[in-house]
């Protein structure tokens, strides 16, 4: 594991100390779910369980836990017309293996394929099936770290 | 409607149609997102970046976007792609109706050498000139028939590019190489033609109006002599002052004379040279222009919503007769330019904008305190227009007008437009072409 590798995979002091402090805040209200998004990185806090007599512990060592950088790419449309899914629909949390069709646009009675440009994992759909989009509109999310 | 334009020209559009009951649909680039016309049409859809090739020309993007927001029609306004005949039969391919000629009109009328030609077989008097010269050979045999001195011309061109004046036989193989590249380089055409180069005239055009069922008729002349180095126009006014009842009336039959000949349909606008009592057809506008609010003014029409009931089917309604010509118009071009530096243009943020307003003044402006100037598109960011029962009374209206106006942020043209006003010339209605070029070269200012 290079140094660089291992750097991204456990976290730094000082971003043990922020989801630290958000975890804290977490467990004081009944969300299910926080994702914060900065400058490229993101943090996601989730509970696994509702049940009431459960507290959750937040540990003291966080060295444990993965951390993943999220580099978020957004895919836009370069054309205007209207926007279609491909099969199979593509939808928020796929992962990509490779480059793959993700959507068309249909302008003039041309289809214009939208592809993912490579592998990465679905952030989320912007558009929903039959929509008209405008140049530049998102269409797509993906998380390519 | 889809608007295919930006600027005052889209925000006028807009308000016809808005008036008409017309939906409309406006198109922008990513530079042009925070623009008043897409702010008060009613559906907006981005269609490109910046570059005016790659949005405001983007003819794919533009009939998607008419296509998918059920558009029945498309306003080209002025400039872009407003006299591309091919654009205009794209239209009409999709079932799109196109604001403004028969694409076969634009074509013929939109290459000036044809033009010409085809103004010559109406019985209209053009400038001394040729057709297409293929070498510099033709050019110079071209010359000696004409005589010294000549204008070399693009074809395909406006705004003053691929022009170059030739005052003897030792400057046109460097005049004739320089208007060619200069042509291919605007307008992807590197045709050049000759015509006569008549020292000072003034610039007169006429607007026209037709029907679909074979009625023309013109609304006046509009004097638009003041202008730039490049050959663009700063002020125009309507009626021209100090022309003879018997150019005038040369200019106005000649212009329904040549509408009626092509079977023009919809606005256009006929730019003729005079000198004198002498009056030389130039080139003819198959689209809406940007000095067309003095006449607006002066016969009480709305010219664009004539464009929109002409382009539905609908006939004139009215004959030549019913057409009175009332009052003195002005309209000054703001542009964010510096006059004083070769009108470079500006770009950049206008910090606080401040327009005039009072009886007999309008503006036509699609910027605001804040609004951002781009770098890709024309430097023109308002039209001043004033009117008065006489010339001297729209002067005076103008220049109270001009005084009243604040445009923080970048130069503008607002203090070169109060010296024009103010100068004898001007103030006596006596200027030529030439005039604005020799006020700004004298250095009094």
């Amino acid at each position: 594991m290079s140094e660089q590798h291992a750097a991204e995979q456990h976290p730094t002091p000082m971003l043990a100390q922020r989801v630290r402090a958000l975890a804290e805040l977490f467990v004081e209200t009944d969300l299910l779910r926080l994702r914060i998004e900065r400058e490229g990185e993101e943090i996601e806090l989730g509970r696994r369980t509702l049940h009431p007599d459960v507290v959750p512990q937040i540990p003291h060592d966080l060295t444990a836990f993965e951390t993943h950088a999220v580099r978020a790419e957004a895919i836009r449309a370069d054309l205007v017309g209207i926007f279609h899914l491909s099969r199979p629909v593509p939808s928020e949390g796929d992962l990509l293996e490779s480059d793959r069709e993700l959507a068309f646009i249909e302008a003039l009675g041309i289809r214009n394929p939208v592809r993912s440009r490579g592998p990465g994992r679905i952030l989320s759909v912007k558009r929903v099936d039959g929509e008209p989009v405008e140049y530049g509109a998102v269409l797509f999310e993906i998380d390519r770290g | 409607m889809l608007i295919a334009n930006r600027g005052e020209i889209a925000l006028r559009i807009n308000r016809a149609c808005q008036e008409l009951g017309v939906r409309t649909v406006a198109i922008f680039s990513q530079a042009d997102r925070e623009s008043l016309h897409v702010r008060l049409a009613d559906e907006a859809f981005c269609v490109g970046p910046g570059p005016v090739a790659r949005s405001y020309l983007n003819i794919p993007n533009i009939i998607s976007t008419a296509l998918i927001t059920g558009c029945d029609a498309i306003h080209p306004g002025y400039g872009f792609l407003a006299e591309n005949a091919r654009f205009a039969q794209i239209c009409a391919d999709h079932g799109l109706t196109f604001i403004g000629p028969r694409p076969d009109v634009i074509a013929a009328m939109g290459d000036k050498a044809t033009a010409k030609r085809v103004m010559r077989e109406a019985g209209v008097a053009t400038t001394p000139g040729t057709d297409i010269l293929e070498s510099v050979d033709d050019a110079l045999h071209a010359a000696d028939q004409i005589g010294y001195p000549v204008l070399l011309k693009a074809t395909a061109g406006g705004g003053g590019k691929g022009m170059r004046a030739v005052e003897s036989a030792s400057d046109m193989e460097r005049a004739f190489a320089g208007a060619t590249a200069e042509a291919e380089a605007s307008f992807k055409d590197g045709r050049v033609y000759m015509e006569k180069l008549i020292l000072d005239p003034r610039h007169i055009e006429v607007q026209v109006l037709g029907d679909e069922f074979g009625n023309v008729v013109h609304l006046g002349e509009r004097d638009c002599s003041v202008q730039k180095p490049s050959h663009q126009k700063l002020i125009e006014e309507s009626p021209a002052p100090h022309l003879s009842d018997q150019a005038r009336s040369v200019l106005l039959e000649m212009a329904v004379r040549a509408c009626r000949h092509v079977r023009y349909n919809n606005a256009g606008t006929l730019e003729f040279l005079v000198s004198g009592d002498d009056v030389y057809f130039m080139e003819m506008n198959t689209r809406i222009q940007v000095e067309h609010p003095v006449t607006e003014m002066v016969y009480s029409v709305d010219l664009v919503k004539e464009q929109i009931r002409i382009a539905a089917g609908e006939p004139l309604g009215y004959a030549q007769q019913d057409l009175q010509l009332r009052g003195h118009a002005i309209e000054c071009r703001i542009n964010a330019e510096d006059p004083y530096n070769n009108f470079a243009p500006q770009a950049g943020t206008l910090s606080r904008v401040v327009f005039p307003g009072g009886p007999g003044v309008r503006v036509d402006t699609h910027v605001f305190s804040g609004a951002v100037v781009p770098p890709y598109y024309d430097s023109m960011i308002a039209k001043v227009v004033a009117f008065g029962a006489s010339r001297e009374a729209a002067i005076a209206r103008m220049e109270r007008a001009l005084r009243e106006t604040v445009v923080e942020g970048v130069s503008t043209t607002i203090g070169c437009c109060l010296e024009i006003l103010a100068t004898t010339p001007f103030r006596e209605g006596r200027y030529d072409i030439g005039f604005l070029p020799r006020m700004l070269a004298s250095g009094v200012h």
